[in-house]
């Protein structure tokens, strides 16, 4: 699938770089997971967000083995669109989340991926980068520093009532209702956390607590481990916070990717709606 | 197979002798530990015997140094087996195998790189030989040094098809550095494994997928120790092995 997850373009800037490991998932992780070894390499795995989740024991495994790998998923969540639930990776986030000593990116445009992918080649333990697949705006200006750890605060005013936190798809679809709620009076700070894990909880908290206490939290992805209850844990020790998690609530379908964010809650018209929501509370 | 130098009597007898101390470790330590699986230790003695102390090249004194062979255990439980032959190797005091499994000890149930002569954890069945492979392709393509990687992988977890997805990377890639041991004790966990004893079926397979396969009586030192003069010639062939 190097066509489709572009890691051909790899293969023609240095073929030698390029391992095929072919369809077989598990062999991939292990053969990567070998070449980390004695640090003779600093590998990438790169598939579908969803066919990881195959080898999530050779994955477990190499957390116990102290390895260095660096995983690349792709063609997450529904905003892949035609090609349906089965091509869909809707969990890869809470299981790289679950690994021991793992850092997750979740990029969101560009800019920020290829710093992403720079960061993880550098940073010890298992990492995993979550890419889409919509070609989505670019964001950041080629010199912003990037940081393991560091949410970035896109959309910001005095007037703010409300934190809006995306990532990949979904901080475009935050970007795009910070602007509808704009024109309705509400100003809406927009968070961009840049890694997943580990969550820069201090921003989060520290805007949360300028704004009123709410924030809305939109994720391509199932409810269950993924950015919206790694927000939630993060601020559950403090007082006064609401999070109100969009995500994906069951299986989805085929369809175009713009009606599939929107069919499944998690479009910049249900963030504005749950925003206005939990203002009233 | 004219590089093949009968073993010394001598030395046949001291390989037998390091399998049956590596087997006594084995009984002891489990004993010890009051779990464990001495059984499939023993099954491995002999090759561990002839691996660590006539064919592999390593330094005891770097376990990891970047030229040594590799060595992966895929059955990890057999892991008191393989501690018992770094102990022998000279690594670390024999006594310290008693401590196998203690809260305190890095000796674990299953082998981890918390112990500095272990690459990576085995012991979920199915996944060392690919992890072998990946060692074995850098290398031969990356590093083009002439160590060896040795990959032990248990019958019973050769019902993984992850097995069978390496065994196709390695013949693949040619990976003629790559030295894959089936021991075939015939015994799973609770009982036997669905092809026993039938190492012909075993070859035939392991033939299918392009591995040149040898079958050798894997608690006779002189045989294993054959094999050794056995992959010198293949190697020329461009072949990974069994």
């Amino acid at each position: 699938m190097k066509n489709s997850t572009f890691s051909e373009k790899m293969k023609k800037v240095d073929a030698s770089r390029h391992i095929e490991c072919f369809i077989a998932e598990q062999s991939l992780v292990g053969t990567a997971i070998g070449a980390a070894c004695r640090d003779r390499t600093v590998p990438f795995v790169s598939t579908f967000a969803c066919f990881l989740t195959r080898a999530f024991d050779q994955i477990r495994m190499g957390a116990i083995s102290q390895t260095n790998v660096n995983f690349v998923g792709s063609h997450c969540g529904v905003s892949i669109g035609e090609d349906g639930p089965s091509q869909m990776g809707l969990e890869d986030l809470a299981m790289f989340r679950s690994i021991p000593g793992s850092t997750v990116f979740y990029p969101g445009d560009a800019v920020s991926t290829e710093r992403a992918i720079e960061l993880a080649a550098n940073t010890k333990g298992v990492t995993f980068t979550r890419v889409n697949r919509p070609n989505t705006a670019v964001l950041y200006q080629n010199n912003h520093q990037f940081a393991v750890g560091k949410a970035i605060v896109l959309r910001k005013s005095d007037k703010d009532k409300v934190v809006l936190i995306g990532a990949g798809v979904t901080l475009h679809e935050a970007l795009s209702a910070a602007d509808q709620l704009a024109k309705g009076g509400i100003g809406a700070r927009v968070i961009d956390p840049f890694t997943v894990k580990p969550l820069d909880a201090e921003t989060i908290i520290q805007n949360l607590r300028e704004v009123g206490g709410r924030a809305v939290v939109v994720e391509d992805h199932y409810p269950a481990g993924g950015l919206g209850e790694a927000v939630c844990a993060a601020v559950s020790l403090e007082k006064g916070i609401i999070v109100k998690h969009l995500a994906v609530p069951t299986i989805p379908r085929s369809g175009p990717p713009a009606v599939l964010l929107d069919m499944y809650g998690i479009s910049a018209k249900h963030v504005v709606a749950a925003a206005q929501e939990i203002l009233k509370l | 197979m004219s590089s093949y130098h009968k073993l010394e009597a001598k030395t046949v007898q001291e390989l037998k002798d390091i399998a049956n101390k590596i087997r006594i470790h084995s009984i002891t330590s489990t004993q010890a530990a009051k779990s464990g699986h001495p059984t499939s230790c023993s099954s491995i003695a002999e090759i561990l015997s002839v691996l660590f102390f006539n064919t592999m090249r390593y330094k005891v004194s770097s376990p990891r140094d970047p030229s040594n062979d590799r060595f992966v255990l895929s059955k990890g439980h057999a892991a008191p087996a393989l501690y018992a032959a770094w102990a022998e190797a000279g690594l670390f005091p024999t006594t310290d195998l008693q401590n196998l499994r203690k809260i305190d000890s890095d000796l674990e149930g299953h082998p981890t790189p918390r112990l500095n002569f272990i690459d990576v954890g085995t012991g979920s069945l199915g996944q060392g030989l690919s992890i072998a492979g990946g060692m074995s392709f850098v290398g031969k393509y990356y590093d083009k040094a002439s160590y060896r990687v040795y990959c032990l992988v248990g019958d019973g977890e050769s019902a993984e098809g992850s097995i069978w997805e390496s065994v196709h990377f390695a013949s693949h890639y040619k990976l003629d550095n790559l030295v894959t041991i089936f021991d075939v004790n015939r015994l799973g966990q609770s009982e036997e494994t669905s092809l026993g004893h039938d190492v012909e079926t075993y070859r035939k397979r392991l033939e299918a997928f392009g591995m040149n396969a040898i079958v050798v009586d894997g608690h006779d030192v002189e045989e294993l120790a054959k094999v050794r003069a056995k992959l010198k010639h293949l190697r020329r062939r461009n072949r990974n092995t069994l």
